[in-house]
């Protein structure tokens, strides 16, 4: 029992720790001088790939059924970008729970190809750290 | 021979006039004609050109409006009416959305002209538009600035009492309410102070959701989403992450170390989410009622002040507050 609550911890631990590498990486690209930004944003964290596979190859199938807008995959994407790997991941997981539910009461509603979203953008939710 | 040399004479004479006759017939029927004779030259005095402007600016082109406002600084910079066409500029610019523009103009009239009307209400736009770009602490610096400046006690009690209002705005009440104390006692039923200072009482009434405590309730996964009156929230959560750690305990439990890491992982991130998630939902909660409460205080105490655009003209309301 002790080893596998060790494993469990040890994974979380490992987790906030790459997490936090990766923050860290993104940091630094953002740092280089103007005229280097527009590389640094061509150069996608890999955590954007699986994103990225959602939206190009499941979703365009599945259908566009997200409730919210931006789009809970593009909302992810967004976050990662801003935040970092790891406030972004915590911030995703956050809205996937919120999706469609109480947020459809509370946020703005705006109408996307005649459908009606709700409003809840990166901004409506990292407010109040900056 | 004498009479033949007379009679040569006069046709000659004849002649030459005839030429000169027919000089200005010559040119149109030659098709000869001058750029003056096919479009004639249009003298534009100031007064066309201002009321041309101003016939724009009325008709809300802001944007062509502008260049002629910048002709008419141009082409007649010696006229008294320029000032007012720097400022119809700026305000062209603050009506047209282009909000940065709108400041660079008014500062440029402010610039130019230190104490006159204009000058003064520039400094009240320029706030403005810093206001509509959510710069709130230019906007502050900007009417500190006007204050040092006037030497009239109306304007400076204008300057008071917007100042206020963005320090309300940013929900510091009680630095509004040491600027509205600056008014001067002669201006305090004009700016319905008393009426202010009874309504902002209520602000101690604005429910409030404590951040802190949404986030120490989360440890217990959606608790803090019921705190914050998100219902379904904090049963999707309770339920995602009881199964999540369910699953990995059950995972290890059952000798799949792999899995149950992956699910752990996973957890982590539902775990922290739905504390921050919560966090955000004070946050958010707070944010809309104190937003609920300005628009209502807005709506029943505050007055139009001398540079806002829809002061322009007369007009007689009634209002009665329930």
């Amino acid at each position: 029992m002790k080893i596998r609550l060790g494993f469990i911890i040890g994974c979380a631990i490992l987790n906030v720790c790459w997490s936090g590498a990766c923050a860290r990486q993104e940091m630094n690209l953002t740092d280089h001088p103007k005229g280097l930004d527009v590389a640094a944003e061509k150069q996608e964290s890999p955590l954007l790939y699986p994103f990225k596979f959602y939206g190009d190859y499941i979703s365009s199938v599945d259908g566009d059924r997200c409730s919210m807008y931006p789009t809970c995959s593009q909302y992810c994407m967004e976050a990662i970008q801003k935040q970092g790997p790891l406030t972004g991941w915590i911030m995703c997981s956050d809205r996937m729970m919120r999706c469609g539910r109480d947020e459809t009461k509370l946020s703005a509603p705006v109408w996307i190809n005649g459908e009606k979203r709700n409003y809840d953008p990166v901004s409506n939710n990292d407010f109040w750290r900056q | 021979m004498r009479i033949r040399h007379i009679c040569s004479g006069s046709r000659f004479i004849a002649l030459v006039a005839l030429f000169f006759l027919f000089i200005p017939f010559s040119k149109s029927f030659a098709g000869t004609k001058t750029p003056s004779d096919q479009n004639p030259s249009v003298i534009i005095t100031p007064d066309k050109q201002f009321n041309y402007a101003e016939n724009l600016f009325s008709h809300h082109d802001y944007l062509t409006a502008i260049m002629e406002y910048k002709r008419f600084i141009h082409f007649f910079p010696e006229d008294k009416r320029v000032e007012r066409a720097m400022y119809q500029t700026g305000m062209s610019y603050y009506l047209g959305g282009d909000f940065n523009r709108a400041v660079d103009s008014f500062q440029k009239l402010i610039d130019e002209y230190v104490d006159t009307d204009d000058a003064i209400q520039s400094y009240f736009k320029i706030s403005d538009a810093y206001m509509k770009l959510n710069a709130f602490d230019p906007a502050i610096i900007n009417l500190n600035n006007l204050i040092l400046v006037a030497h009239d006690g109306h304007v400076r009690d204008e300057a008071y009492y917007r100042l206020g209002w963005i320090y309300l705005e940013t929900a510091s009440w009680e630095e509004g309410r040491q600027y509205f104390s600056k008014i001067s006692v002669k201006n305090k039923d004009k700016y319905r102070l008393e009426t202010l200072s009874a309504e902002l009482e209520k602000e101690k009434l604005i429910p409030k959701k404590n951040p802190k405590l949404a986030g120490f309730l989360s440890v217990i996964p959606g608790a803090g989403y019921l705190y914050c009156e998100r219902y379904q929230d904090a049963l999707i959560a309770f339920l995602i992450n009881g199964a999540l750690i369910y699953a990995a305990y059950e995972s290890f439990d059952g000798g799949n170390p792999a899995l149950g890491g992956l699910l752990t992982f996973v957890e982590v991130g539902f775990y922290a989410g739905n504390i921050y998630g919560a966090v955000t939902s004070a946050h958010k909660y707070n944010r809309k009622k104190t937003g609920l409460f300005l628009e209502r205080l807005k709506d029943n105490v505050k007055i139009n002040l001398s540079a806002d655009v829809k002061n322009q003209g007369v007009c007689l309301s009634f209002k009665l507050g329930f």
